[in-house]
């Protein structure tokens, strides 16, 4: 693989320290104790470097590797951590300090927080094991080191030194973008690149998967490509936990896509309510599973306000369980259904189209050439978050689509920025509060703005309006 | 003729401007020959004339240059204890400059939203800066307001304008406006206005906006399907045939694409549902979800999952009216 077709992730992820991103001082600690086995064996065997993804944890390890002159045996979740498993993968490796060729050798041991308590049966209990009898250093990496919801890595926790890395700063991920962006020789707008360091929240390597998103095989890039963004799904392995939740009959199943989906839990709540009316297509089970979410989001909001992070476990009962569970009358999928329907609004016969489920979702087959009609479904079709396939000749509409309200939120936020400014000139000439301005008065001024140009211009000059207010106003 | 927004254009400027609440109106007036005022506390219904009242009141005692003498805060804008603690205070603690009148007034419009310990703060700085700055509060109920501020204040009730004061008023700005408005429309206005002036009038300038010829009750239900309540009329509407996923669309268009506050929505629920033809035993019944949800809201839910309960919750409500 070339350079320019490898994933920018992976193009411009650090080889050295100095490349490093943030976490400066995370990665000093970490050196320190890996130097400290130079003389001997020292008091703590492991390190336990944790923090939210994409800040660079692996990264750091490999680098710092690197420079020591360490090889790395990596164990991450692609692997069984059985104990099983990892006493033949690891076995006695951990009282051989050097390769044949003469290096020093360190175990990592990745990902963490995707150990399960049942595939990976006794794998934290055997990593606890290696690292009491390691006479090399073992390095731990999880998102968290205390999970709010079980308590799996006590016995790591107390045999290890632990190094926090934080999220990487904005003006950081900014820096880092521009960099990037000088190097590949592109032309990206000062807003888009900070547009996406705001909305890193700290993770970097996400950041640069955006980036490519909007900037892949482009010379130029402005406000107007990020559109797509966020609908771009990040994650692609949450459809299919989401579809063993939806599909549970215990709730102990449906709760596993808590683990499972490697979201935070915020996110899947949203993906759960984004999709549920797919899913219960039963008025009644749709109202107790839709029940079922605002309970959760009831304890949720408990468990902020009183600190006590046990109630969550509750909300994600509710969540999970009580929307899987709710599930009694409903067809299916309901999305054949709502296909068909869709078609058959556009005034075609049936016969025109095959509609047919697929393991990625619905398939939607024109059965003859569409000519000019192909626009009108194409916008009918998309509306329902279908997206044409040019080389399959189709539409897919795939079974879970992701959270809207997020991209609808971030498509609008200029819109909504000028309804603020436009809000407190309003409150201030009206005399009234600025949330009354949004609620009855601006709904009205846009009835004048789009009908009468007349009053429209005489309610501009007497508010002190600016042009780009004036066209708000008029769409 | 212009003007910018007949609200304001029309808004009375003198207490002898006042067409209603003539007897609030009387006591004002001798404040002002008095030269002198008590703290104030305005109660009533929304566009009922209470904040006029006290904007004019101000130009009678300061003339025209009242504008300095003055200071309006709204309570649901300047959140936060601190901030009102600095204004009001950096406010109210300069002495008034005005030769006969010795004090400066500041005016707190929806008091009723000021927290408690906001509103302890507030009546501290009450006592403290009495000698230079009197208070005018203004809300919807006075209920809400602490005992030791309401024992501070002469209280003042305003009573919602009466149906014929009403349409007195609106008809006589259509005819300066030259608005040919005729009685079905007038009735659709005050239907849609509830009491509240200031609602009426912006309503009425919108209809004239679109309609240039008669403006009767047809024009003025087309305004109000393209402003907010008449979307969540649509919203309630979706939610009672099941329409699950149309209703969704239309609660993310209101909260999102116009920015509405979600207790604005819950309000303009709450008086939809009042008016649905559905059985008296389901308005009681939404009305106890409803009060669910908004005392949930408070705690810090998420506003469109818990309304998006309340829709799917409609469908019951629709299912058994067709049986």
């Amino acid at each position: 693989m070339t350079e320019e077709n490898q994933p920018w992730t992976a193009r411009f992820r650090p080889k050295t320290l100095v490349e490093l991103v943030g976490n400066e001082r995370a990665v000093r600690q970490l050196e320190t104790w890996v130097r400290s086995w130079e003389k001997g064996v020292p008091k703590q065997r492991a390190v336990f470097l944790y923090g939210p993804p994409g800040v660079g944890k692996t990264v750091s390890v490999l680098a710092l590797a690197n420079k020591l002159g360490y090889d790395v045996m990596e164990v991450n979740s692609s692997d069984y951590r059985t104990r099983k498993n990892l006493d033949s993968l690891i076995g006695r490796s951990i009282h051989q300090r050097f390769t044949i060729t003469g290096r020093r050798r360190m175990i990592l041991f990745d990902e963490l927080e995707g150990v399960s308590g049942r595939e990976d049966y006794g794998g934290i209990g055997a990593i606890a094991g290696i690292i009491k009898a390691t006479e090399i250093p073992v390095v731990l990496i999880a998102t968290s080191i205390r999970e709010r919801w079980e308590d799996k890595f006590r016995p790591l926790r107390d045999i290890s030194l632990h190094i926090k890395y934080n999220p990487v700063p904005f003006s950081q991920i900014l820096m880092r973008l521009k960099v990037i962006v000088e190097e590949l020789g592109i032309s990206v707008d000062e807003e888009v690149l900070e547009l996406l360091a705001d909305l890193s929240e700290g993770d970097l390597r996400s950041t640069i998967n955006d980036l490519e998103a909007v900037a892949r095989g482009k010379t130029r890039v402005t406000m107007e490509d990020t559109q797509n963004l966020a609908q771009r799904d990040r994650k692609d392995y949450t459809p299919d936990a989401l579809a063993k939740m939806f599909s549970a009959k215990t709730l102990r199943d449906a709760r596993r896509v808590v683990s499972s989906a490697h979201i935070s839990y915020d996110d899947l709540y949203n993906w759960i309510y984004e999709n549920l009316p797919i899913v219960l297509d039963n008025p009644l089970d749709l109202v107790e599973g839709m029940n079922a979410l605002a309970r959760a989001d009831i304890h949720q909001t408990r468990a902020r306000r009183t600190q006590s992070y046990r109630l969550l476990k509750y909300m994600f009962n509710e969540m999970t369980g009580g929307v899987a569970l709710a599930r009694r009358n409903s067809e299916g999928l309901g999305l054949v259904k709502m296909a068909r329907q869709k078609i058959a609004e556009q005034g075609f016969p049936p016969r025109d189209f095959t509609i047919t489920e697929t393991p990625d979702g619905v398939m939607i087959k024109p059965n003859r050439y569409l000519k000019n009609d192909w626009r009108r479904v194409n916008e009918a079709v998309r509306s329902m978050g279908a997206v044409w396939v040019r080389r399959g000749g189709c539409w897919n509409l795939p079974y879970f689509r992701s959270p809207q309200q997020v991209w609808r939120y971030r498509r609008t936020w200029q819109s909504r920025r000028r309804r603020r400014s436009l809000a407190a000139r309003v409150a201030e000439k009206c005399h009234v509060s600025s949330h009354e301005a949004v609620a009855e008065v601006i709904p009205l001024l846009k009835v004048i703005f789009e009908e009468d140009p007349f009053m429209a211009g005489d309610i501009a000059g007497w508010l002190g309006l600016e042009d780009g207010e004036v066209k708000w106003l008029k769409t | 003729m212009s003007g910018g927004m007949w609200a304001e254009k029309y808004r009375p400027q003198t207490l002898d401007d006042m067409v209603n609440q003539s007897e609030i109106i009387s006591r004002l007036k001798n404040f002002v020959k008095d030269r002198n005022l008590p703290h104030l506390l305005f109660v009533g219904p929304a566009g009922v004339g209470k904040t006029t009242s006290i904007l004019a009141l101000a130009r009678d005692l300061y003339g025209p240059a009242y504008r300095s003498y003055i200071l309006e805060l709204n309570a649901s804008d300047e959140r936060g204890i601190n901030v009102i603690r600095e204004k009001v205070k950096n406010f109210a603690r300069t002495a008034s400059i005005a030769s006969q009148v010795s004090f400066k007034i500041l005016v707190m419009d929806e008091a009723d939203s000021l927290t408690n310990a906001a509103q302890h703060a507030l009546r501290r700085t009450m006592e403290i800066y009495t000698r230079t700055c009197r208070f005018c509060l203004i809300g919807k109920y006075s209920e809400i307001i602490i005992d030791p501020i309401q024992s501070r204040c002469s209280i003042f009730r305003f009573a919602p304008l009466s149906e014929r004061d009403m349409k007195g008023w609106i008809r006589s700005i259509a005819k300066k406006e030259g608005v040919s408005l005729i009685e079905e429309g007038l009735v659709a206005i005050y239907e849609a206005a509830q009491g509240d002036l200031r609602k009426a009038t912006n309503l009425l300038q919108a209809a004239a906006a679109t309609q240039k010829d008669e403006v009767d009750d047809i024009v003025i239900y087309s305004v109000l399907g393209r402003v907010s309540p008449g979307k969540v009329r649509e919203l309630l509407n979706m939610g009672l045939k099941g329409e699950f996923m149309e209703a969704r669309k239309i609660l993310r268009t209101l909260l999102i694409d116009e920015g509405l506050a979600a207790d604005d929505i819950i309000r303009m629920i709450y008086s939809e549902i009042m008016r649905l033809s559905i059985p008296e035993r389901w308005k009681v019944k939404l009305s106890d979800t409803l009060g669910e949800i908004d005392y949930r809201l408070t705690q810090g839910a998420r506003p469109e999952i818990q309304l998006s309960a309340l829709v799917a919750n409609l469908a019951l409500a629709g299912e058994e009216m067709d049986r």
